[in-house]
């Protein structure tokens, strides 16, 4: 069976950095990006399990990302799970509106990221 | 699009009043003996919510996972733990065990999928803060659960009434 496929949208080197670390324990393939036009890009392209989406990031917010991704048929149902800053944890009430399907707030925690993961993935 | 839930709870939203607001974030607890406005936003998390009636004592957690792995790992992010800790933290000011009351929110799972798996990460988090309350015989008097869209939720320390919008 093909690795199931992780999208990391960031604009932070070091958060990227840091999911893979987390994240290649558990044998997905992660494909990355660094602002949410090129998420939604990559989200099309790559066609991806599950995207963890940055909130505040440049060209195209996460919210904003989630809405295109959610508006394009080819990707409408993948899962969401935005990273936010406790500062912008208010605003996840619009990123429920945007579609996402969970949240984590930074900094992350690996058991938190992992649980969350495999909840989405139906691991 | 909103939806008010009206399980127990009010259909429309709350008038604050006086009340202090506070924000809860994911893995925080927090309890009062004065009147606050708690907010918090829910997906597969937990969020319980008790008070004493006589003493306007309450609080409320919000918990990401249903168990923590041992002593080292013991944090309000697991329910076990967190629901221990809010009734402690709530009997600490002053509230009467006996007359605790609990409401219970959140435990969404967002995929269609996988929604009628029973093991999913949202039913977990409700199973183990229902095991937590029924232990300390505290009654669960309203809740609104699982489903498939995530919750905005207000509380009112002081007298137990809640408010939630699905997202």
């Amino acid at each position: 069976m093909a690795p199931r496929k992780i999208l990391l949208v960031d604009d932070s080197e070091t958060i990227l950095q840091m999911e893979q670390m987390i994240l290649e324990k558990g044998c997905y393939e992660l494909v990355m990006a660094r602002n949410g036009e090129e998420g939604v890009a990559k989200a099309l392209e790559t066609r991806p399990d599950l995207i963890l989406m940055d909130v505040v990031m440049p060209k195209m917010n996460g919210f904003d990302a989630v809405r295109h991704i959610r508006e394009n048929v080819q990707t409408r149902g993948v899962p969401i799970v935005m990273v936010t800053s406790k500062a912008e944890a208010e605003s996840m009430e619009t990123g429920y509106e945007s579609g996402c399907s969970d949240y984590i707030i930074k900094p992350i925690d690996s058991l938190e990221l992992v649980a969350k993961v495999k909840n989405l993935l139906g691991e | 699009m909103a939806k008010q839930s009206i399980n127990g709870e009010s259909a429309t939203a709350p008038c604050s009043g006086d009340r202090s607001k506070f924000y809860l974030h994911p893995g925080q607890l927090f309890v009062a003996s004065e009147s606050y406005a708690v907010t918090t936003i829910l997906g597969s998390c937990v969020s319980v919510c008790l008070w004493d009636p006589l003493t306007e004592i309450g609080g409320i957690n919000h918990f990401l996972l249903p168990m923590d792995v041992g002593d080292d790992q013991a944090s309000l992010r697991f329910g076990n733990h967190a629901v221990r800790e809010l009734i402690e933290e709530i009997l600490g000011l002053g509230a009467e065990q006996m007359r605790l009351r609990a409401k219970l929110f959140g435990g969404a799972c967002v995929l269609e999928a996988f929604r009628s798996r029973e093991n999913h990460l949202g039913t977990k988090n409700v199973q183990i803060a229902r095991e937590v309350l029924q232990a300390a015989d505290i009654p669960i008097v309203g809740h609104d659960v699982g489903g498939d869209r995530g919750r905005k939720l207000i509380f009112h320390t002081d007298n137990g009434s809640a408010w939630i919008k699905q997202l």
